[in-house]
Parts: C-alpha cells; structure tokens; sequence
C-alpha cells in the first residue's frame, strides 16, 4: 500500500543518526519535565517550544514527537508517588496508582503504567497511520462552509464541556477569540483593537499567552498559597523487572487494550480530552473486573485502564490535529503552533505538501514511544528524584524559562510584560475556577475561524442557510448536538464522582477516608485493612511455597515471575 | 464547588467580590470588542466585511459575562483549582506574587545591559529566594549557572538571539555551530 511505502520513507528519516538523537532528546526532556510536579502535558509543551525553534523543521518535528509523548507520560509517575494529581486526567491514577505505592506496589504500578502507555501509545500510534492519511484525502473535498462547522463544533465543545461551568468555558473562549482579533485584519490591512499601539499591530504571539496562561500564571498560583515542608514521596523498592508478577500482567493486558479502545476515538473528538477518556476507563474497568473489591484501594486495571487510555487519546488528538488542522485540546493547540513556526501547515492538504514530514512525524511517534519504555522502566530511580526538587527552585526554574521562551518568540522585552500580564490572568482564572484550554483553543482557531466563515459567505452570497445546508456541515450540527447532550451528561457524572469524593474530604479532612465514602458498604477499602491484605498475600505466598508454586503469589510478600 | 457555593451564598467575602470584579470585566471586555467593531472599517461592496465576526466574539463576551455576573449574585462561585503544590487552606500570599512580579519587571531593564545569563541568575535566584528557599545563595549560584548554561546552549550552540550584556557585546564568538 501507498501509505504503509510513505511510512517506511519515514522510518528511513527518522532513523538516520541525527534524528535519533534529537527524538532521544525529545522524550528525554519532556520526561524530565513532564514529571516535575506542577507541570502538564499542556505546560511541557508550551516551556520546551522555544527549544526547538532554532532547530531545521524536521528536527524540531521529530524532538516534538518526543517531547509530546514524554510530556504525557511523565505525569503518571508524579500521580502515583505523589498522590496528588496536578490536572483531571491524571486523578484516576494518583488514587489508585498511590493506593499501590503504600503497599509497596509502587514499582509495579509505574511499570503496569508505562507498559501499558507504550501499548496504548503504539496501537494510537498505528491507528493514526491508518486513518488520517484516509481523512486527509477525505478533508480536501470540504468547503470553507464545512470547515467552518468543525471550527463551530470544536468552539462549542471545547468551550462548554471543559471546566466547572457552561458560562466560565464560554467566558474563557471568548477571552481567547478577543486576544485573536487583535492585530491586523486580513483583507482590508487595518489594525484593529490595538489601541494605537505598534508592537501590538502584529497580533499577540501564541507562545506568548501559551507560556504566560500555564507557566506564569500556575507559578503565581502556587506562589500565593505554596504548600510549605516536606514533600511526601512514597519510596520506590525494587526494579521492574521483579516487580511486575505473571499475576499482575495477567490483570493488566486487558485493561490496556480497553484502555486505547476507548481513548483513541475520544481523543479524535473534540469532547473534552483526556480526562473524559481516562474516566471512562476506569469505570469500565471498575464494572468488569472481578476484583470489585480492591478498586479503590490499589486495584492493578486502575492503573493500567486509565494510563493506557491516556495516551491512547493523545494520539488519537494527533488526527484531527494532522488531517483538519483543528486542536482539540490546549496541548494541541500549542503543538498546532509549533508546527506554524515551522512555516507547516496543518490541515487537508499537509499529507500532499509536506508528505515527508508527516510521515517522518509518524515514525518518531514509534520511536519515541519505544524510546520512553526502553528509557523509562530503568530510570524510575531518577525521576522519583526530579520529584523531590525543592518548590522554591522548581519554580524559580519555571519562571526563568517562561522568560526565556517569551524573549525567544520575537526577541523583544516587551514580550516579558506582555508574559506578566498574560501570566496574572492566568493567575486570576485559575483562582476563580476559570478553565484555561478554551482561551487556547479560542486563540488558535479563531482567526482561523473568521478566515474560512468569510471565504464560506463569499461563496454563497452572504447566505446564511447555505452555510447550514452543507451534506458535511448539516451533519456536524447534529453531531455537535449529540456531541454536547453526552458530553453534559458525562460531566455530571464525573462531578458527581469528584463532588462525592470533595464532600466526603471536606467532612473528614483525610483523604483516605474521602475515598471510603465513595463505595458501597461492604466494598469499602477501610472494610479491609492495608494488614489485612499483606497478612492475606503472606498467607498465600506461605501456601504457595508450601505447594511448590511461587507464580500463585503477588504483592511484597511473593517473589514475582519475570515477564516471559 | 460544593464547598464554596455553601459557604459563599448569603455573605460577600473578599472571594465573592474579586469574583464579581472579574466577571464584571469579562462582560466590560465584550462592551469594549462591541464598541470597537464599529471603529472597522467596513470596504465598500464587501459581501461579509471586517466587522461580523468581531460582532460574534462580543456577543459571545456579553453573553457569558452577563450569565457569570448573574451566578456570582446568586452566590454560586467557581471552583478554585487544586494542584500539587497548594495548601489549600493558605489565604493568599500577596507579598510573595508581589515580589515575582517585581522580578519579572526588573528582568525587562535589566535583560539587555547585564545579558541573559546574569538576568536568569537575578530571576531564579530572587525567585527562589522569594519562594522561601532555605538557602537563598544558592539560588543565585543555580541561577547563574543555568543562566550561563542556557546562554551556552541557545545563544552560541544554537544560535538563538541571547543578549550577551553589556561587558562581552564586544565579543562576537565563533558564531552558531548548529542551524
């Protein structure tokens, strides 16, 4: 087949020396950075941008494949260590991926967590290879009227079902299209609400509002109510290849592939990203198991589900991204970015201009993932100690590259004040619940937007209906409909879950507790006491040694099998 | 937030009010994107001129400030959000944020006479220090050692545009080795 001859030319650049080194790079720092404390997938890629603007388009490419995974892998070892999820998709995992780590299971959890992001991320990774070049031929036939429903459907979904509230995500995208608007105008070549300044006739630069929303502002967050003394790190004992029992790969190949079942589609949707992906992992996952009872208080397919989905969806955000030129999250948004720095182009027709690239792009996603297994499952020992940098340094650290990475984007300092005003609304929203993504996304497709409603007015004589009528776009529409109606209604469910588990912590202050209130009576983690379930697994490993059968076996009292 | 909508209905605290304060901005931005569509100028025998969707981004400005303006009324608040790093029982540490803004400000001037790597030592080490470091020299010394690593790195090796400062303009080094 074409695409399978176009993939291989990618593995053919993406493998020459240079290029290895640079998606090694890649995945090496978004690792580093993606697992300090704080700091996002969003956040990694927007600080470590500016690092790869100075590089050839194709090596930046390939070290932002690196980056993009590493970025979203690095999270999950902050959420099982730390117990303390720094953004919604990583909340499943730092309940019962921490669960695991008191009772020593914390190296078979980053392990069931990072075996299960390399297969997630790998059949994304190929599903992408399959359906986008499929899309793209499919996207070239649109017309502006259908791009503009696409551009409507990812405004309203990104806008309404992201955040705490309908009129907060609607507010933060309307911040978003405003700072859009100003600069220059297209056509006419008229500035508008530049107030008369020069340096703002331009427009304001992304990367600017990207690093100053997620670096500044969360530093001016934690700033004003930084959680002093120590850092409370669960230790991580033995490697992982002893770690991981034939029990627990037994528990968690399943889950896995549930996992990438169901994130890839959700992250080809614009519907709210990762999180709604990962939460529906682990409800599935809660459903079938047959281990009810150990959900919530370390249960393997909690982990394995959740991280596995996870990435899943980060690649399937990679579709609409490639083929459409539409960023469904704010971590899309900036890559989007990224690739317009590199004078790329996302949308139909990049398959046809920039084929090379594409597949080149395609092929790191491969590497990189293998990469971060190959990286990962040995250095466990160096990220837990990237976790305990001192917050004062940590964030000093943010703020200094913020600074540099706002200088880099035009070389003037009145981008560093533009960084501080952009980094105190940050501040601002983040203080009063305002979600910070659709601003991103507002931003990014809002000239966009305005570009391809006017090119779809002119083409049917300032008619409003036709640009409804469209087979494509009527169809959007409904989709958009049903898109919303589920997507509400998802969200219920997931605040109902994160109101149950709020209520409960703010009755008892312990967090522990929190999550015993949000099962049944009898199914309760606390029914059954930590004690209990290591007096239970030294029993069996008793029984088993006395059987003769070590495989029975798992957890700290058992001797695992090494993975065959 | 459950929490918050319990405690912040019925009584105006500092929280309901700087909410109110923000929500009433978003609604005053959406007034100001409106009366400025006008100031377009609008070509002659455009079918869809300059000013439509700048009318649809304040529409969409007025609309949800209006709704926010009307929650916080009615006392229901947003959700602050949570992180690794918050007490969330802390009050707002307005000297700290005070002081980086400060920096951030100081490091405008300062950038192009002193250069990027003394700048980043500046930045990170008052930084740190103003984020309560135990030992504020050492801020300072990581500072410029990550001052002078990244101006190594991105201004020589990679050849990005890093102010060198005033004491080395003189010196134009080999250039950048890379792109």
């Amino acid at each position: 087949m074409d695409n399978i001859a176009s993939l291989l030319e990618g593995f053919a650049t993406a493998f020459q020396p240079e290029y290895l080194l640079f998606a090694f790079l890649g995945v090496l720092i978004g690792t580093a950075v993606g697992v300090l404390p704080g700091i996002g997938p969003a956040m990694t890629v927007a600080l470590l941008l500016p690092l790869t603007l100075s590089l050839p388009p194709t090596a930046a490419i390939v070290m932002f494949a690196g980056i993009y995974y590493g970025g979203m892998y690095g999270g999950s070892t902050t959420s099982i260590l730390l117990n303390t999820p720094g953004e919604s998709a990583s909340v499943i995992t730092a309940i019962e991926g921490n669960k695991m780590a008191k009772l020593g299971r914390g190296a078979a959890a980053l392990a069931t967590a990072a075996i299960g992001s390399f297969v997630a991320g790998t059949i994304a990774t190929a599903l992408l290879t399959l359906f986008a070049p499929l899309i793209a031929d499919f996207a070239v036939t649109l017309t502006p009227a259908d791009f503009v429903a696409l551009i409507v459907v990812a405004f309203i979904t990104v806008g309404a079902l992201l955040g705490s509230s309908v009129s907060r995500g609607l507010a933060s995208l309307g911040i978003g299209l405003f700072v859009g608007l100003i600069g220059t105008e297209t056509t006419t070549g008229q500035a508008r609400y530049t107030m008369g300044m020069l340096a703002l006739s331009d427009g304001i630069s992304v990367v600017l509002v990207a690093v100053g929303l997620f670096a500044v502002g969360e530093a001016f967050y934690v700033a004003a109510r930084l959680r002093h003394g120590p850092i409370p790190i669960i230790p991580v004992s033995g490697s992982w290849r002893t770690s991981m029992s034939r029990e627990d790969w037994r528990r968690s190949w399943k889950p896995w592939l549930r996992g990438t079942v169901i994130g890839f589609p959700i992250g080809t949707i614009p519907a709210g990203g990762a999180d709604v992906a990962t939460f529906l992992s682990y409800a599935a996952e809660k459903k079938l198991s047959k281990n009810k009872k150990q959900f919530g208080r370390g249960a393997i397919e909690g982990v394995a589900g959740p991280e596995s989905a996870n990435n899943a969806a980060a690649a399937g955000v990679l579709v609409p991204l490639l083929t459409l030129g539409l960023p469904t999250t704010a971590t899309a948004a900036i890559i989007l970015t990224a690739f317009q720095s590199y004078g790329i182009q996302p949308g139909p027709l990049l398959f046809q201009n920039q084929g090379d690239l594409v597949w080149a792009l395609i092929a790191s996603l491969y590497i990189g993932n293998l990469l971060l297994i190959v990286l990962n499952l040995p250095l466990v020992g160096v990220w837990v100690k990237l976790l305990q940098i001192p917050r004062p340094y940590l964030y000093a650290g943010i703020i200094a590259f913020a600074t540099l990475g706002a200088y880099a984007v035009s070389f003037s300092t009145l981008d560093i004040l533009i960084l501080l005003v952009v980094g105190a609304l940050g501040y601002v929203m983040r203080r009063f619940g305002y979600p910070i993504a659709p601003l991103i996304v507002g931003l990014i497709l809002g000239p966009m937007g305005e570009q391809q409603l006017r090119k779809a007015l002119q083409l049917s004589q300032g008619n409003m209906v036709d640009l409804v009528l469209h087979p494509f776009a009527a169809t959007c529409y409904a989709v958009l409909i049903v898109l919303v109606t589920v997507g509400l209604w998802l969200k219920r469910r997931q605040s109902r879950f994160e109101r149950a588990m709020e209520a409960s912590l703010a009755a008892t202050t312990s967090p522990a507790t929190a999550i015993d209130r949000m099962w049944d009576e009898g199914e309760r983690p606390t029914d059954v006491k930590t004690e209990t379930i290591r007096a239970e697994q030294a029993a069996r490993a008793a029984a088993a040694a006395r059987s003769g059968d070590p495989g029975a076996a798992d957890g700290p009292g058992g001797r695992g099998d090494r993975p065959g | 937030m459950t929490s918050a909508e319990a405690g912040g209905s019925g009584r105006w605290g500092g929280e309901r009010i700087g909410e109110l304060i923000f929500a009433a901005g978003i609604l005053a931005l959406g007034v100001y994107a409106f009366v400025g569509a006008f100031l377009i100028r609008t070509p002659a025998g455009a079918q869809v001129g300059p000013r439509v969707f700048p009318y649809l981004v304040s529409v969409i400005l007025l609309g949800a400030g209006i709704a926010l303006v009307v929650d916080v009324v009615r006392g229901r608040l947003g959700a602050k959000e949570e992180g690794e790093d918050i007490d969330p029982n802390a009050t707002t540490d307005w000297w700290t944020m005070a002081r980086l803004a400060a920096l951030l400000v100081a490091v405008i001037f300062l950038l192009e006479p002193l250069g990027w790597w003394l700048s980043a030592a500046v930045l990170f080490g008052g930084a740190a220090w103003s984020l309560g470091a135990k030992r504020p020299w050492l801020g300072f010394v990581i500072g410029l050692i990550l001052g002078i690593a990244t101006q190594l790195l991105f201004g020589e090796v990679l050849g990005l545009f890093l102010p060198r400062g005033l004491a080395f303009d003189w010196w134009y080094g080999p250039g950048p080795l890379f792109g």
